[in-house]
């Protein structure tokens, strides 16, 4: 299985990952969207801010999703436990 | 320099079974140099149902020894964007590299949809985009390798979805004659 970029992170990503595939194949495909994972994906997200901070890439990924959005969205906004600047809704 | 690239594949699968797979198709075989791979950001978008997922990959040993002058830090970032819609049944993903981006910046654009030969497949379009900027005669090597590497890559990548979805339909063929050996079977499909 693969691990977490942080490796104290790789357990509860695995978790999260097994609800995620269950909700996707099961429910999201076949149209029904309710959320099933909320819970193990913000304590997830909590593991991973900490090693994102610690190895230096929450700004390098900001900078990144700022100077240009993946076209068709919509500004996205942050998730509860997500720590990251603002996304941004500039427009090139 | 600006290389652009583009290519349509298909593959024997269904879209349902294809953009699982693109969240299971991290280890494979061909993707030895991925350690680590994260969401970092997920949702749904509540008006259009379309889902939303940022993933942070991490790539090691890919650096060739004449690339250590370049570049200090061995481990490569790549974000990885894409969203699924299931009504129109279309996936697009955008994945590119986060840092060495001075030395080359490699973006890569695909759409995944119902191929529009056969409802039980699904076609591939991919762009691409190689773009070096660097000086002091350094251009050419850098060029080559990058878009040579480039070229591996996706060849990799196509194994290794190819990979997953092989396995997914072996479990869903024992899935459908043994039902307690496939649970075992099931628990081998690897995810990021």
């Amino acid at each position: 299985m693969s691990s977490s970029i942080g490796e104290k992170c790789t357990q509860i990503k695995q978790e999260y990952d097994g609800c995620f595939n269950s909700w996707y194949s099961e429910k999201f495909l076949k149209g029904d969207a309710t959320p099933k994972c909320d819970d193990l994906f913000f304590k997830y997200k909590e593991c991973l801010l900490k090693t994102l901070e610690e190895k230096k890439l929450d700004t390098l990924l900001a900078d990144a999703r700022k100077d240009n959005p993946f076209p068709n969205s919509a500004a996205s906004s942050a998730s509860p436990s997500s720590g990251s600047s603002s996304e941004s809704s500039k427009k090139n | 320099m600006v290389k652009f690239y583009q290519h349509t594949s298909s593959f024997e699968h269904a879209w349902d079974n294809v953009t699982y797979a693109f969240w299971l198709r991290y280890p494979n075989p061909f993707a030895s140099h991925v350690v680590g791979c994260d969401v970092i950001d997920r949702q749904v978008d509540p008006v259009t149902g379309v889902l939303r997922t940022t993933r942070l990959i991490l790539k090691q040993g890919v650096l060739p020894r004449w690339g250590r002058g370049l570049i200090k830090n061995p481990d490569a970032y790549i974000i990885e964007e894409s969203e699924v819609d299931p009504r129109t049944q279309t996936m697009v993903t955008r994945t590119k590299n986060l840092n060495h981006v001075r030395v080359m910046q490699v973006e890569e654009t695909q759409t995944f949809t119902v191929h529009p030969e056969n409802p039980k497949w699904t076609q591939v379009k991919t762009e691409a985009r190689i773009i070096s900027e660097l000086k002091w005669g350094l251009t050419g090597r850098v060029e080559a390798f990058g878009i040579n590497k480039f070229m591996d890559n996706s060849v990799k990548a196509r194994k290794g979805m190819a990979h997953i979805l092989e396995r997914l339909r072996q479990n869903a063929a024992l899935a459908a004659s043994a039902p307690t050996t496939a649970a075992a079977a099931g628990v081998a499909a690897s995810d990021c």
